[in-house]
């Protein structure tokens, strides 16, 4: 591919050397489809948080986003469960073998009210949850209790892994929420709501899309909540989930290991 | 829910970004395919076969005989099965490699998290469907609806049936093609306890008419909605059906006849879209012939024309079919999970083992080839259009999506008895559901 460029070419091409690493990324080359969903009030910075995730860029200006989309991005993870870019210069990380590749999609939702009944519907399908505020909008915080609603609500099970996260932090003179609120509300949630499934803890960061501050320590804290409880689920007694909440059609989707196998 | 409440170009806008997500998704079904596949092959590996005595003390993995003191082995928590020390994982909660990887594919397919999705939501079809999934599919039959013609009124059908019909045999054909289908698969019931001549000649009549009645409904209504099908034609069935099938598995061979019949006749009314000559010959698997013999196969990847070249070599002693002296095998084959294509030797006259050297060609792309077997069954051809099923060989494709020599030149292979229907994958499942859902409401 590259012998077909010009000199002048060979240059963008570099330049765009993440880019095209998105692209060919596009192979079932991955050990894990990990979906996560940001949600939030329009403004928040949603979309540019996540274009700073996946592509280290940032772009000032607004365009409300239109119902939903997605971005893609591959990380490969230590057994440690660090993780680290994928790019193409360095595909299998730092130590070959113990590495796993986990491609995230990232859902991006419009936060304006009447997209909302499609953004909900599209809760149920995602793994963990980006709840975003605008750390410059004291309205964008005091919504978040109403995301967290629907959230209980729409997504897969009533107490899914959440990342609470407070955007452009970066403009400290027009800071509205201080950090100790946005902390507490975020223990809050974690140990009122979530009370009877035991407690759970939703981490709070302050993040910047316009330095890029924190953007990825808070969807890595995400994806490692969602890897952890993976394994939870597959490693949880069988028979404890079927009596919980009712659910009575579950029929084939229930593990078979323990049924008889006439 | 649909998309109506938006403006034209968001909708665009919507879609668009939809369709970038099916990409993504047949990208996922495809690996998780993959994946389950292997699954399954490490089961099938482990699988106690029909020659080996069930109650043999034998590690349920690996197959080495169990010792009744010293390594004598452990009942996994996860399947009972009695295991080897040499095939657990882990050291005080250890599970039997099988588990282990059940578990783990559980995992990395995302199953964990169907399942737990259920619990809040429960599943009403016979599988997951995302929401954007569902979105794209409801705006495409939409989009679908204004540009097809409408189907021809069944008048059509009709005619076309009667004009080649006779007219002792019309009267099922009046019937809806509902009616149509239960009759069918009633009279195959019959046929399959008294093994009448008339029936059995109305009953080659009367499959003689369905695959092309089926091709005639099938092609309006494929245009678009086909990318949708196609990728569910993939389907693999999910992991506890997986878990069960391959629990049957572990008893192969054990099968009777009974059970072979239901399996057959639950095919059937879900409308089979196989050859119908086989169908009035399936009935014969219900004789109770054993199956012997042997059959030379030689299987290579063309890349140069993308055919996958299957040399039928021969057969050696083969069961004759009609209990008389006269035997002539043919052979048939078939890539399953996808019954469309079917390719057949020619047939060799009064033998038990043929020579046939013919060089049979599938057309298909090598990485299609994952997660295929091929079915290569031997059958006699009877009188009257009847065939006898002399035994099957199934062969997974799947190492020859690789450049591999140790693969190529001839191989004998042993026949074994037909297996039950749902041994050959959920794909098929899917396909024939999908088919008879079709069929019904045209």
């Amino acid at each position: 591919m590259l012998e077909r460029l010009t000199a002048e070419q060979v240059d963008t091409f570099i330049v765009e050397l993440k880019f095209i690493a998105v692209i060919t990324m596009t192979d079932g080359d991955y050990d894990y489809l990990i979906k996560l969903l940001a949600l939030g009030d329009s403004g928040v910075g949603k979309t540019t948080f996540l274009y700073r995730y996946t592509d280290n860029k940032f772009n000032p200006k607004f365009i409300t986003t239109v119902g939903i989309d997605f971005r893609e991005k591959r990380v490969t993870g230590l057994l440690g469960l660090q993780y680290q870019a994928y790019t193409a210069a360095n595909p299998n990380g730092t130590t070959a073998g113990k590495t796993f590749k986990v491609h995230l999609q990232l859902w991006d939702t419009a936060g304006q009210e009447r997209f909302r009944s499609l953004t909900t519907a599209f809760f149920r399908d995602a793994m963990g949850f980006l709840l975003m505020f605008d750390l410059t909008s004291q309205q964008s915080f005091l919504n978040v209790r109403n995301w967290m609603s629907q959230l209980q609500a729409n997504a897969y099970c009533e107490n899914p892994d959440i990342v609470l996260v407070g955007n452009k932090a970066d403009l400290a003179d027009q800071r509205e929420v201080q950090e100790k609120q946005a902390k507490e509300l975020a223990d809050k949630y974690g140990q009122v709501y979530f009370s009877h499934t035991g407690f759970r803890v939703i981490p709070y960061f302050e993040t910047s899309a316009a330095t890029g501050a924190d953007v990825d320590k808070a969807v890595i804290t995400l994806l490692d909540l969602v890897m952890k409880r993976m394994e939870q689920c597959v490693d949880k007694p069988p028979a404890e989930p079927a009596n919980g909440n009712g659910a009575t059609k579950l029929g084939d989707t229930q593990p078979t290991e323990k049924k008889c196998a006439c | 829910m649909d998309l109506s409440f938006l403006e034209v170009l968001e909708r665009e806008t919507v879609l668009e970004v939809l369709r970038r997500d099916k990409q993504l998704r047949i990208i996922e079904e495809d690996r998780i395919r993959r994946m389950k596949y292997e699954l399954q092959e490490l089961r099938r590996k482990g699988a106690k076969s029909y020659a080996r005595q069930y109650g043999e003390r034998t590690c349920a993995r690996c197959q080495r005989p169990l010792g009744k003191f010293w390594n004598s082995g452990a009942v996994c928590r996860g399947c009972s099965h009695r295991i080897c020390s040499k095939c657990r994982i882990g050291a005080v909660d250890w599970k039997c490699t099988v588990c282990h990887a059940y578990r783990d594919v559980k995992i990395r397919s995302g199953e964990w998290f169907l399942e737990e999705k259920a619990k809040k939501f429960p599943v009403t079809k016979d599988k997951y469907e995302t929401v954007g999934e569902k979105l794209l599919k409801i705006s495409n039959v939409l989009s679908h609806i204004s540009v097809v013609p409408p189907t021809p009124p069944p008048h059509l059908d009709y005619n076309f049936l009667s004009r080649s019909g006779d007219l002792k045999n019309s009267r099922p054909f009046t019937k809806s093609m509902e009616n149509l289908m239960v009759s069918f698969t009633s009279h195959i019931k019959k046929i399959s306890t008294s093994q009448n001549d008339v029936r059995e000649d109305l009953l080659s009549v009367d499959g003689g008419r369905k695959p092309a009645r089926f091709k005639f409904s099938t092609q309006k209504s494929l245009s678009d909605t086909d990318i949708n099908k196609s990728s569910t034609l993939f389907k693999v069935p999910s992991l506890p059906n997986l878990f069960k099938k391959s629990k049957d598995s572990d008893h192969e061979g054990s099968s009777t006849g009974a059970e072979e019949e239901t399996s057959f006749s639950s095919e059937q009314s879900g409308g089979k879209r196989g050859s119908c000559s086989s169908i009035s010959t399936d009935c014969s698997i219900l004789d109770g012939l054993s199956v012997t013999g042997e059959l030379e196969l030689a299987v290579a990847y063309n890349p140069g024309s993308s055919c996958l070249d299957i040399t039928v070599g021969a057969c050696r002693a083969l069961v004759c079919g009609d209990g008389k002296k006269k035997c002539r095998p043919f052979v048939k084959l078939h890539v399953l999970p996808d019954k469309s294509c079917k390719l057949k030797t020619s047939v060799k006259k009064n033998t038990t083992d043929p020579v046939f050297n013919e060089v049979l060609k599938f057309d298909i792309e090598r990485h299609l080839l994952y997660g295929k077997r091929l079915q290569a069954s031997v059958w006699h051809s009877g009188t009257l259009k009847r065939k006898v099923f002399l035994g099957e060989v199934l062969i997974p494709l799947d190492a020859w999506t690789s450049n591999n020599k140790d693969l190529q030149g001839f191989n004998w292979y042993p026949l074994c008895p037909k297996r039950p229907e749902n041994s050959s994958g959920g794909a098929a499942e899917h396909d024939r559901v999908k088919h008879s859902s079709n069929n019904l409401g045209v």
